[in-house]
């Protein structure tokens, strides 16, 4: 019962601890009109390059616009906490670390779901993409599954921030990978061979192509293979994470990491 | 059983010096300190800046290991049984971080009530007796980011207390707050140690401790230099005096020379706007005013008076010994 409770209360109330910041007035420019313009610009290009469709940079844009919220604001969950001084605080209670920090991921998924899904749908409309109704509801599960793993590359470099404090500059790195190799503007038949290997163990690559392959009107049951391997990912990333949360915690008793503002 | 129990309890911190020039630094906080709280006890931990109080209290919530030694919360050890002591104490530190600004004080305390599995059939009533109690009815709704620093303060100590533990840590708990603010927390305080909670009190404010604290250790440089009643370490300077000379403009020379008179115990000097004022702690048979003046050289001399020794002049005496 208390692990159910910290998850769904003690998550939202974490996530609006940490995000009230978050208003409407930057919420709006930052997090919704932004990725606008990414989209706008690699259909732009690809059109004067007169490579791939709008279709293709539309849907790679859009799910990549949901990496920005989760991998951010999960990092966040734990500098936002060193920021404040509460992470000392939130570490001597005697509170279960998995349902604590997975709550705290549950609203960060939501919140990259909706960043995504609107770039989908207003990008749509404003390069002239027209996506079929019946395929909404399997597209909004890819972006779902492209959001959770996103969140769970998220709660890796969330652990990190328990042993450094720049967890936004691994952010920055991890964004502009995923924006190079997981087949969002550049197709992965173009990228070296090594670079493909490494785009398969990354979040995105597989979600990327299911909905790509949706939108041209393929079965959700056709993708269900990309699909578990996007969820596939998306758990394997979340365990990992919380494994180092536990180890990152208990050395930092040992080394005073925490001490560090 | 006592409540806490450290036994030789050392913290040493390593750095680096720089990201090109990897040499490590260690620096020892704590060196060996030793000491007990029974039951229903507040113990004050004095110490100036840096002198380790800090670090043992962070060692004995579960925040840090102990390099070596080891402690007992309530017969759990602070580094094998770190969730059995963290269910049993709060914590609270002086300040204005360590709480989410942006939240309501009610929002604050439900986040910590449900990390502390406080009951959620009981949790309303418990957030409210202690808002209650903290003087903060009233205001609970309203964001922490426009409290006084008073107010955040009692919060932190509404919220150490959620889940009614039975031992208390609470680092300088009224660091910069108002005079008013302050009694409110002592007042705050006493009732806590009247319902039979261990306290475990770190402050600079000497005063403070002598109110409240059942026995003060003295610590610096990362050791207890003295322990015992606030009684007890006053008499380590009875059978003295204090002599105070307010001057203006004296020199660190004649301040030397007044420390190397015989029957002179410890000199210190606080800094006022225009003048310096001289303590000069002395033994009580000796007649040293004159003497005092004359090593002062020519600077203007203000109001000269002598007094008992306070627990601060003991303090003073401590950490001037090391």
């Amino acid at each position: 019962m208390s692990a159910i409770r910290i998850f769904w209360i003690g998550g939202l109330i974490s996530f609006r601890a940490l995000f009230h910041w978050l208003n409407p007035w930057i919420y709006v420019p930052t997090l919704l009109v932004a990725p606008l313009f990414q989209i706008l610009l690699f259909v732009y290009v690809g059109r004067a390059a007169r490579i791939e469709s709008d279709s293709f940079f539309l849907i790679g844009n859009a799910l990549q616009g949901a990496a920005v919220p989760c991998l951010f604001a999960m990092g966040h969950t734990i500098a936002g906490e060193r920021f404040t001084q509460t992470l000392g605080l939130l570490l001597t209670t005697p509170a279960s670390r998995v349902p604590l920090f997975l709550g705290r991921a549950a609203p960060v998924v939501a919140n990259g779901w909706i960043v995504s899904m609107f770039g989908l749908g207003v990008g749509g409309v404003l390069v002239g993409v027209d996506i079929p109704p019946d395929r909404w509801v399997p597209l909004a599960l890819v972006v779902a599954l492209a959001s959770a793993s996103c969140t769970g590359l998220g709660l890796i470099n969330a652990a990190l921030g328990l042993k450094v404090r720049q967890t936004a500059t691994f952010s920055n790195i991890i964004v502009g990978i995923l924006l190079v190799v997981c087949g969002v503007n550049v197709p992965l038949a173009a990228l070296p061979t090594w670079l493909r290997a490494v785009s398969e163990w990354l979040p995105l690559t597989h979600a990327v192509e299911a909905a790509r392959l949706l939108a041209d009107g393929d079965t959700l049951r056709s993708v269900v293979p990309l699909l578990g391997r996007e969820a596939g990912l998306a758990a394997g990333f979340i365990v990992v994470g919380l494994v180092i949360l536990r180890a990152f915690e208990r050395s930092s008793r040992r080394t005073a990491s925490l001490e560090r503002q | 059983m006592s409540a806490v129990e450290a036994i030789d309890l050392r913290r040493s911190f390593s750095s680096r010096t720089s990201v090109l020039r990897r040499a490590k630094e260690t620096v020892e906080a704590v060196r060996g300190v030793s000491f007990v709280i029974e039951r229903g006890e507040i113990f004050g931990l004095l110490g100036p800046n840096g002198a380790g109080k800090t670090t043992t209290i962070k060692m004995l919530i579960t925040l840090l290991l102990p390099s070596s030694g080891s402690a007992k919360v309530l017969g759990y050890d602070v580094a094998r049984d770190a969730v059995k002591v963290r269910r049993r104490i709060g914590y609270a530190f002086g300040g204005d971080r360590g709480l989410y600004d942006r939240l309501s004080a009610q929002d604050n305390l439900r986040y910590f009530a449900e990390l502390y599995a406080v009951p959620p059939r009981t949790q309303r009533a418990r957030i409210g007796e202690l808002l209650e109690l903290v003087g903060l009815r009233g205001r609970e709704k309203e964001r922490v980011e426009g409290y006084s620093r008073g107010m955040r303060q009692r919060l932190h100590i509404a919220r150490a207390l959620l889940h009614d533990p039975a031992v208390l840590f609470l680092d300088e708990p009224s660091i910069g707050i108002d005079p008013v603010g302050a009694r409110e927390l002592r007042a705050t305080v006493a009732a806590l140690a009247g319902q039979g909670k261990t306290i475990l009190l770190t402050t600079h404010y000497m005063f403070e401790a002598d109110e409240l604290c059942d026995r003060i250790a003295v610590i610096g440089s990362g050791r207890i230099l003295a322990e015992g009643t606030p009684a007890d370490l006053k008499s380590r300077v009875r059978g003295g005096r204090v002599l105070e000379v307010e001057t203006f403009g004296v020199l660190d020379e004649s301040v030397d020379d007044v420390r190397r008179l015989d029957g002179v115990r410890s000199v210190t000097v606080e800094a006022r706007t225009q003048s310096q004022v001289l303590h000069v702690s002395m033994d009580s048979e000796a007649e040293l005013t004159a003497a005092v003046l004359g090593r002062i050289g020519d600077v203007r001399v203000g109001r000269v008076a002598s007094r008992e020794p306070t627990l601060e002049d003991a303090y003073v005496e401590l950490i001037g010994e090391r």
